[in-house]
């Protein structure tokens, strides 16, 4: 009998933790459409590049969920800014995903994206 | 009627395009004149006027790329000054 309950045990145990791994979990998946929250850094090395390119003061706010219009970007701003962070990442943003990027988090976020799809496509 | 768009797209092309090529004074020149281009014209509101603009600035991207093949046949032997790093 105790033999038997422990067996039971055992698989419940597994089973519970299996589900506790799966929702816990958030694996940056290559798929996803910059879903995933980026890095510190790469926020602050966005934010930095955003800072030169529109010419804000030391003292200017710069948070995560800043949009370029509120920080006095015109339309072309973004272009120049997603082309700096192109050469700085070393990476190749598509039309379409540029045209969708309004925030500095937005903007890390998907250049992680491509940053961690880069190194895949080499390796193959 | 040019789309806003169709603008950030061909800026985008322009910047890109330059980006190509192998010499430095060419490359940092495409870059500023392709932004003052659009800074310049970035308030105009007549639709013809924009129309004549746009295809300006299509026809400009038809030389970059043109020339960039030429120059990518010749490229400069030494490095530009401007573009080593500081010691």
């Amino acid at each position: 009998m105790n033999h038997g309950s422990s067996r039971v045990h055992g698989t419940r145990e597994q089973l519970t933790s299996l589900s506790a791994t799966s929702l816990s979990c958030k694996a940056p998946s290559a798929r996803s459409i910059g879903t995933s929250q980026a890095k510190p850094e790469t926020v602050q090395k966005v934010s930095d590049i955003v800072r030169e390119q529109l010419a804000l003061s030391a003292d200017t706010a710069l948070t995560a969920e800043s949009k370029f219009s509120a920080l006095g970007a015109d339309s072309l701003d973004p272009v120049e800014i997603v082309m700096a962070l192109e050469e700085k990442f070393d990476i190749s943003v598509e039309e379409s995903d540029a045209q969708n990027i309004t925030t500095i988090q937005e903007t890390a976020d998907l250049i992680e994206d491509l940053v961690q799809k880069k190194p895949a496509a080499q390796a193959s | 009627m040019v789309a806003k768009l169709q603008v950030i797209s061909l800026c985008r092309s322009l910047l890109r395009a330059g980006r190509k090529y192998p010499d430095y004074n060419i490359r940092e020149y495409t870059k500023r004149r392709a932004l003052d281009g659009f800074h310049m014209n970035k308030n105009l509101t007549d639709p013809s006027k924009v129309k004549e603009v746009y295809a300006e600035g299509k026809a400009q991207l038809e030389v970059v790329e043109r020339a960039l093949k030429v120059y990518l046949a010749y490229p400069p032997k030494t490095k530009n000054i401007m573009e080593l790093k500081v010691q």
